[in-house]
């Protein structure tokens, strides 16, 4: 499932690219930034600053749809069809996020940037929530790809079952691993994974020789201190055939959106992270022969 | 080719700038009593002798100056950066304007009680007398309606003349200002005074004899001033600087220059001397590191000059473009925001024989342009497949500084198009830019490549929906095919758009016939035509036929709002059934107003394909709908078919400046959820807030329309936020992304305004913080604080680009 397609990406590999955003996440980051991609079920956004009053979606919804004084209340757990509210907002207040797409139209939307892809040397990056958890699509998809020659990056945590991983060996270009921390206890407490897993996956892509860019998220609270990223940053030297790795500053750009999905934003930090405090980090990868890159 | 340095601004040229940035536009009156004296005086001749005797009194007797300083010489009016009056294009809008041009939204100017008093005296002689009234007494009523209903604008051309041009400066440079006088009397020695004709041509001859001569006499005044100042001057330095200015003045009042400051000043000179014959706007310099370069490559070598004196000698003409002014009726002065003069200065591009001409003077001008982020020149890079990498990437960190230049143009569509048209090959590959992103042979095409008669393509449209009748007037002036109501299909509707746009077509040609009969015969610029091929061989001004091309192009405003409409009626209509036909009619009858009518403006927004999001829906639509209007054009030809020109052909154009806000604001509600009286969509951009996919797919989009029948522009304007291409890895992606737009898509044009909304609010707040802020608006850079607040707020509105 599919939750959006993002032309002119130029902050996730190289060149000018399109992103393919799945939903669907087995971890459950604290600070993550697209809660609209955890559920791997459609989700409904409501934005109360736009909305106009009309009722449609009362009229379509009318046991889990309710108008009170502070406005339209939405009670999601009775909508039992997500996607029959998907265009009954005229405004857009309301919206569905998350769509069944066909392989072929997912193709046709990447194929319309054929042309930047090639002159800047992009390609299609597939993120979300997690690529990697989706269904047989998903290596379809990759198939399709690799015969038309397009470059492709995954964005993935790697926290799936290594089979996940193993059906797409060959069909992607490159690899952008989350490495957002080697401590198991700190890693289950603010994203309730499991880090062996992520690591297991990890030695094992690196043992294919994959190519492997690994991005740390530097989250406050979380791993951003010299004492925990040197620890992690060793750990990336140490592994065999790495040799880049991103540091991507924590924003809070994604906050509103919890409010539009009735979501908590439980993460303590409300203040982004300048990427000028990363500085000391690149330092310390450089001395360790990594190629660095704030952002993506 | 090395990536020049970074050079720092000299004291002197920051302090010219600073002191051309706070003067205050104002009006001179020199002009217009000089040309009034004369056309009084000499009532009997005919009229190209009057011009060329009024233009030589007025060079003769207007005050000059030089400036403490200057390096480059020449002042278009009593002070710079006032306007000078061109009373017989049209005055009478000036008494009536006159107590309300200093407090104008935009644009404003400063006036004295003193010049009021004259210039009302001058308007009451020219009664009945001027280009307007002449104009407007060829056309029938039904033209003149079309005009007061506002939905054909060609007053401009009227009140404010032609230009639109580029002259030969390579001739200019190689055979000097004697060289045209010889040129001209060898041709006059063979006239046949016993024809009709011959006794035309034998008056045009004199005439250009006369104002030749009185450009040089201009230049020796400047020559004699620049030694009388030298001889006062106590400091030493600038004494030399006085004595170099007076030579180099002397040098080229005669002769054909040496070396390259003598070059730039004569330049300079014929550049001011043609925006005070004629009051058109657009007259551009060309390919100024063309022809420019042998000098500079010369002085270089034999180190008579320095790269930084090159680049102040190019800082300082920029400033000096700038001290150009005009001033229009306010009833124009919103079709062109910002008060530019659209100098355009192009750069890049191909040498005859297909090689990349970037030089190192190409860089000069560019860095220096950047430096200066003036709204004059107008800076035009010619694209194509093997441009410079380094080039590029300089385009892009002078983009970066947020003043929305340089502009590009393809070479890759507009060189093969040309020669298609029939142009000949090394003509084509020696095009520049017109004004803002047009184009032209220089110094072989006539007037107005683009910028005839402005359409509102929405006004037609809502006539489509009503039978014919204009809603806004009330007036019925081409019977449609049905009311909307009872079309039965969307066939029904494209039938009656076709009928009525055909109509309308034809009646902008019309228009433009009796604009340019008038012009022809009332102002016929004489030395612009000395300038141009073939005039003087042919004895005719570039009006009458004497240039080696001609091709026009009006403009068509509105692009985007009709394929959004028509898209909106054809899935939401007829096929969706989500909104029936007398919803829509009520729905933008009451502009959207009540329950039911935000409804249904919220559908024709949201749940309706928009142009420059990609989509063949609405983009093949468009193409369709606007191919209509082109197909009936192309039959007609200009005033000057089968008198000379290769050509003579109309095309299309879209470069309609800032027209896009007065057009809103007589175009009531319209199908594609467009407020009642609000901006449409600017040039060929996506219509305000509608394209939500990028610039990937807004570049898309845009090179879906015909293109090649465009060919007075397709214009593109894209906004980034200064974030968007703060890293190297960023700027590179944008020149990637504009690689694929022109050799892949090819595109017409794009041009970026690097500005944040923040500023731009921050701006309209409080103008005096933000004096130097320019925004691109259309085609062309301005003064963001000298915009009126409609236009603002469009620019506001528009969406920025998340690049
Ligand atoms: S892995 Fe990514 S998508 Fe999943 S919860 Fe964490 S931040 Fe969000």
């Amino acid at each position: 499932m599919v939750f959006n397609i993002q032309r002119y990406s130029t902050h996730d590999g190289e060149g000018i690219r399109t992103m393919i955003f799945y939903k669907g996440c087995p971890l459950r980051c604290q600070w993550c930034s697209n809660p609209e991609s955890q559920s791997s079920e459609p989700s409904i956004l409501f934005d109360a600053r736009i909305c106009k009053g009309f009722g449609d979606c009362i009229l379509a919804a009318p046991k889990a749809i309710t108008l009170n004084s502070n406005g339209v209340h939405i009670n999601r757990p009775a909508i039992s069809h997500p996607l029959r509210l998907k265009d009954v907002c005229l405004s857009r207040a309301l919206t569905v996020a998350g769509e069944n797409k066909r392989v072929e139209d997912i193709l046709q939307e990447i194929e319309k940037d054929l042309p930047f892809y090639q002159q800047s040397k992009g390609g299609v990056t597939l993120s979300g929530g997690e690529p990697l958890s989706q269904g047989p699509d998903l290596t379809h998809l990759l198939e399709e790809l690799r015969m038309r020659n397009i470059h492709v990056s995954v964005e993935t945590s790697l926290h799936v079952h290594w089979k996940k991983v193993a059906r797409c060996l060959g069909l992607v270009s490159t690899y952008l691993v989350d490495l957002k921390h080697i401590n198991r206890e700190k890693f289950r407490l603010f994203t309730q994974g499991n880090i062996d897993l992520v690591l297991t996956n990890l030695r094992k892509l690196v043992e294919h020789r994959e190519n492997i860019i690994l991005r740390i998220p530097v989250v406050p609270d979380f791993n951003h201190s010299m004492q925990e990223m040197e620890k992690i940053i060793n750990f990336a030297a140490s592994l065999q055939h790495i040799r880049e790795i991103h540091f991507i500053p924590y924003h809070t750009l994604g906050i509103e959106k919890y409010n539009m999905l009735g979501m908590n934003y439980s993460f303590g930090s409300k203040k982004s992270v300048d990427p000028s405090e990363l500085t000391p980090y690149v330092n310390y990868a450089l001395t360790k022969g990594l190629i660095t890159k704030i952002g993506g | 080719m090395p990536v020049l340095e970074k050079l720092l601004v000299s004291e002197r040229v920051s302090a010219l700038r600073e002191r051309v940035l706070c003067i205050k536009p104002s009006i001179c009156t020199e002009r217009a009593k000089f040309y009034t004296q004369v056309y009084r005086e000499h009532e009997d001749k005919p009229v190209i002798l009057k011009r060329a005797i009024a233009l030589e009194r007025t060079l003769k007797g207007m005050t000059i100056f030089i400036e403490d300083g200057e390096l480059i010489v020449g002042n278009q009016s009593s002070c710079h950066r006032a306007a000078p009056i061109f009373p017989e294009y049209a005055v009478d809008w000036l008494p009536k304007e006159m107590d309300e041009l200093d407090k104008r939204p935009g644009d404003a100017f400063f006036i004295t009680e003193k010049h009021k008093d004259e210039l009302a005296d001058i308007a009451s002689w020219w009664k009945g007398k001027v280009l307007y009234d002449k104009g407007l007494s060829l056309m029938s009523q039904e033209l003149r309606d079309l005009q007061d209903a506002a939905i054909i604008k060609a007053t401009g051309n009227l009140t404010s003349g032609d230009a639109h041009i580029a002259v030969d400066y390579y001739k200019i440079l190689a055979i000097g200002l004697t060289g045209y006088l010889k040129e001209i009397g060898q041709y006059q020695s063979q006239v046949k005074r016993y024809e009709s004709e011959g006794i035309r041509k034998d008056h045009f001859y004199t005439a250009l004899t006369i104002s030749i001569q009185a450009l040089q006499s201009f230049i020796l005044r400047y020559r004699e001033l620049a030694y009388e100042l030298a001889g006062r001057e106590t400091n030493q330095e600038r004494k030399k600087e006085l004595q170099t200015i007076g030579r180099n003045c002397e040098r080229v009042a005669g002769q054909a220059p040496g070396n390259f400051y003598e070059a730039l000043q004569l330049v300079y000179f014929v550049q001011l001397v043609l925006q005070i014959e004629s009051n058109g706007h657009s007259v551009s310099l060309g390919r100024m590191d063309q022809y420019l370069y042998p000098f500079y490559t010369k002085d270089i070598q034999k180190e008579l000059i320095t790269r930084e004196f090159a680049s102040e000698l190019l800082e300082c003409t920029w400033i000096k473009l700038l001290t150009i002014n005009k001033i229009r009726p306010w009833s124009h002065t919103r079709f062109s925001a910002g008060g530019p003069l659209y100098q355009n200065v192009t750069i890049g591009g191909q040498t005859e024989s297909g090689l990349d001409a970037v030089n190192e003077l190409s860089f000069l001008i560019l860095d220096s342009v950047g430096r200066m982020r003036l709204t004059q020149p107008n800076l035009s890079v010619r694209f194509h497949k093997n441009i410079d990498e380094a080039f590029l990437m300089a385009c892009i960190r002078v983009i970066e500084k947020g003043f929305g230049m340089p502009a590009f143009n393809n070479d890759e569509i507009v060189i093969p198009e040309l020669i298609k048209l029939g142009v000949e090959r090394e003509d084509a590959f020696n095009y520049s830019a017109i004004g803002c992103i047009e184009i032209a042979v220089p110094g072989k095409w006539g007037y107005r490549c683009t910028g005839m008669s402005f359409l509102n393509m929405m006004r037609v449209f809502l006539a489509t929906l009503y039978d014919g009748q204009d809603k806004y007037s009330g007036k019925t002036f081409y019977q449609g095919l049905g009311n909307f109501v009872d079309f039965n299909s969307f066939e029904d509707l494209y039938r009656a758009w076709q009928h009525q746009i055909k109509y309308y077509a034809r009646k902008t040609i019309e228009i433009d016939t009796a604009v340019d009969t008038a012009i022809e015969e009332n102002v016929p610029d004489i030395l612009c035509s000395a300038f141009v091929d073939n005039c003087i061989s042919k004895g005719k001004t570039i009006k009458e036929g004497g240039s080696k091309y001609d091709f026009v192009s009006g403009l068509q405003v509105g692009i985007a709002n009709l394929g959004n409409s028509m898209a909106a009626i054809k899935k939401l209509v007829f096929e969706e059934g989500r909104i029936t036909k007398k919803q829509l009619i009520d729905a933008i009858e009451s502009d959207f107003t009540g329950r039911e009518g935000e409804r249904i403006r919220y559908l024709l927004l949201n749940f309706a394909p928009k142009y420059g999001n990609d989509d063949d829906y609405v983009d093949l639509l468009l193409k369709d709908a606007y191919m209509e209007f082109i197909r009936e054009l192309e039959q007609y030809r200009t005033t000057r078919y089968n008198r000379g020109p290769f050509g003579c052909k109309y095309y299309a154009g879209t470069s309609s400046i800032s027209a896009n806000v007065p057009n809103g604001a007589v175009l009531p509600a319209t199908p594609d959820g467009r407020k009642a009286f609000t901006p449409v969509a600017e040039g060929s951009s996506p219509a305000s807030g509608t394209d939500i996919l990028g610039p990937t797919a807004v570049f898309k989009s845009v090179s879906k329309l015909p293109t090649n029948k465009i060919m007075g522009g397709v214009l593109l304007n894209q906004k980034l936020s200064p974030s968007a291409i703060r890293s190297e890895a960023d700027k590179q992606k944008l020149v990637s992304l504009l690689r694929t737009f022109f050799a892949d898509l090819k595109g017409w044009h794009v041009q970026y305004n690097i500005v944040s909304r923040e500023t731009l609010l921050a701006a309209k707040k409080e103008p005096e913080k933000y004096r130097d802020l320019i925004v691109r608006v259309a085609g062309y850079c301005a003064f963001f604080t000298t915009l009126s607040p409609d236009t603002q707020d469009d620019i506001i509105a528009r969406t920025e680009q998340t690049l």
